[in-house]
């Protein structure tokens, strides 16, 4: 399973895409591509690519535990929460910095 | 200090208004992330993990007042009230938003700072001595051909894309505290057989995947033709580096494959075409630099030196601290003071824009209005007078900054790593609080004496790892950071490459290991004042290969 993730242009966010074609700050929302949703997942990312303001488009791994997103890579994980140390809230978009493709 | 010149305040004035439009149309739609990369890139703006990192050039460490109080007012305006200062001696900022970006640029270039070659394949940040032109210990204050060196590689046309980054550190006096080894070019300041003073050379240095200790190219280069010698060696880099395949474009590699006699033969060769051109310095200019480091009106000072010991027993915090973060001067009645950026469970190297405000104050009131940024991720207040270290103290106390810990094993170098590095793959900032926290008392860390510790996330060794005393590496396997250890590095003129003595620890298991590297070399060293890294000299790795692993 995988999820779509970007940074925002103009906050630099973590972004996710989510079922409705919307760039969202929560993990929790995003869109799990299964294995044989490749064409959709595709179209997303040269759709949001041409859009330009989601960059640093990532594919990334996930699993699903007890029903949450579960990103396999720790990277993924520090991503979605935001440093751990020192601890700081993480990035949010700014009002005006809400995407769809 | 050096002020700007009409030709300095108009070129970044110039970029800063380029950059501001490039951001403008990369926002309105008319330029593409493809196109507006490299853009932000040579402007020092990165994406990292959560948000974009502005890196800000310190030349050669040095500030002043204003400028630092400009760095607070960024942290508190434009990001989250604090900045993070780096082993290149500059600063970052972890959270700014793109459309301030122009502003950000703008306050900095209203006190002659800019992020300009803070990334991409160019002549990065010159790196020194963070006590240049007040070290007891000084053959010469290198800041002047610092700045000369700056100038020099400022958008330079011929080298604003070479095959990779390209640094160079400089050393004013015989014990390097700048780390020139392990920079593509070192530089160390040497007399000749006349007695005149000018620039031994070292090449091909580096850390990274693969580290290099530089290696001498030439024993003696006067002033007035080092920079036709540098861009000598810059152009054979140029010419020979390898483009193919980023991982082996160092120059260190050019060196290593070609060979230090071959590579010295090129540069030999360039540099008989270009010497004593245009590139030859004229001591006129040499010394019109100079003089903006002249040395500040020193003050007689009847108060030539300080009891530690009595202090100690009067005041053990403010003891330890005179003992630890002290420098000896050149002039009588004055030292060099580090501020430690190293608070026990702190995040190395970073500084809240109240203590930013506060040290430019300090610096202000107390330094001739000048402080420095160290390579190992310190401030320094270069010129204090003896009398006015109790002031100071307090100062420092009240605000969070008077660790007296400079040089011990809670001084630690620490890389931002997976918490917010797009390039990490295991974290370094909390393994580094771990560890200032185990190692928290005084009493132990006096006991250890001098230990340098340097972590760094990932294999690009921004935090220094292959030459800790003790380093430490984060690496991701399976989906877990495990941390590889290192011991027997060294920055200084005893250069070294720490060995990898075994596998690698989970992070909840490095601060015992650490502590088992610590307790063989008490219980082996000769005395206490024989420090951990001539201990593993005398000593070899065994021992500490064995605290680590046991003796299976």
């Amino acid at each position: 399973m995988e999820i779509l993730t970007g940074n925002e242009l103009m906050s630099g966010a973590t972004v996710y895409l989510d079922r409705s074609g919307k760039w969202v700050e929560e993990l929790q929302q995003a869109r799990v591509f299964l294995k044989e949703e490749s064409e959709a997942k595709d179209a997303a990312l040269a759709v949001t690519k041409k859009g330009g303001r989601v960059i640093s488009l990532e594919v990334e791994t996930v699993t699903l535990r007890d029903g949450a997103i579960y990103p396999d890579r720790i990277r993924e994980r520090i991503r979605a929460e935001g440093p751990t140390a020192p601890r700081f809230d993480r990035q949010h978009l700014d009002e005006d910095g809400h995407v769809s493709i | 200090m050096y002020r700007y010149d009409e030709f300095d305040a108009a070129f970044v004035k110039e970029r800063t208004a380029q950059f501001s439009d490039q951001v403008a149309r990369r926002l309105s739609g008319e330029l593409n992330e493809d196109q507006f990369r490299p853009l932000r890139l040579m402007n020092g703006l990165y994406l990292q993990l959560h948000a974009y990192m502005l890196r800000i050039a310190v030349p050669y460490g040095t500030m002043n007042s204003r400028q630092m109080r400009t760095l607070a007012h960024i942290a508190r305006t434009y990001d989250r009230g604090y900045g993070h200062f780096t082993t290149r001696q500059n600063i970052q900022f972890n959270w700014p938003k793109l459309r301030d970006i122009p502003k950000i640029l703008e306050d900095l270039a209203a006190v002659e700072m800019h992020a300009i070659q803070t990334s991409g394949n160019c002549i990065r940040n010159i790196t020194t001595d963070q006590f240049a032109g007040a070290a007891a210990d000084e053959i010469i204050d290198p800041r002047p051909v610092a700045e000369i060196l700056r100038q020099w590689s400022s958008l330079h046309p011929e080298f604003s894309y070479l095959p990779r980054k390209f640094k160079i550190a400089m050393s004013g006096s015989t014990a390097d505290r700048a780390a020139i080894r392990f920079h593509d070019i070192g530089l160390q300041a040497t007399t000749n057989g006349l007695g005149e003073i000018g620039w031994q050379v070292w090449v091909g240095g580096g850390l990274g995947r693969t580290p290099m200790i530089a290696k001498m190219i030439s024993g003696f280069v006067p002033h007035e033709h080092l920079l036709a010698y540098l861009e000598s060696i810059l152009r054979v880099y140029n010419r020979y580096g390898r483009r193919d395949n980023k991982y082996k474009a160092r120059i260190k590699i050019l060196v290593h494959e070609t060979g230090i006699e071959t590579i010295r033969e090129q540069v030999e060769e360039e540099f008989a075409h270009v010497k004593g051109g245009v590139l030859t310095l004229p001591q006129e200019e040499l010394d019109r630099i100079t003089r903006y480091f002249a040395e500040p009106d020193y003050e007689l000072v009847n108060q030539t030196s300080v009891d530690v010991a009595r202090e100690k027993i009067l005041n053990p915090p403010y003891g330890r601290w005179l003992e630890r973060n002290l420098n000896a001067h050149r002039q009588a009645g004055y030292v060099s003071i580090t501020i430690s950026l190293k608070p026990v469970g702190g995040a190395p190297g970073d500084a809240t824009d109240k203590q930013m405000d506060v040290i430019a104050d300090l610096a202000e009131r107390y330094s001739h209005d000048e402080l420095r940024v160290s390579h190992e991720q310190n401030i320094v207040l270069p010129y204090v007078k003896i009398t006015d270290l109790p002031s100071v103290y307090a100062t420092l106390v009240e605000h969070g900054l008077a660790e007296g810990n400079a040089g011990q094993i809670t001084d630690i170098i620490c890389c931002p790593g997976l918490d917010f590095c797009a390039l990490a793959n295991a974290r370094s900032i909390p393994l580094a609080q771990e560890l200032t926290r185990k190692f928290a008392a005084p009493e132990r860390q006096a006991e250890i004496g001098d230990l340098k510790i340097k972590i760094s996330g990932c294999i690009n060794a921004c935090g220094h790892h292959h030459v800790g005393h003790i380093g430490i590496l984060g690496v991701e396997k399976k989906g877990t950071e495990l941390y590889q250890i290192t011991v027997g590095g060294d920055a200084t003129e005893n250069a070294a490459i720490g060995d990898i003595l075994g596998h690698g620890f989970v992070a909840e298991d490095v601060p015992n290991a650490i502590e088992r590297l610590v307790d063989a070399y008490i219980a082996r060293r000769e005395s206490p004042s024989e420090p951990f890294i001539a201990a593993f000299r005398r000593l070899g790795k065994q021992p500490f290969k064995e605290a680590l692993y046991g003796d299976a």
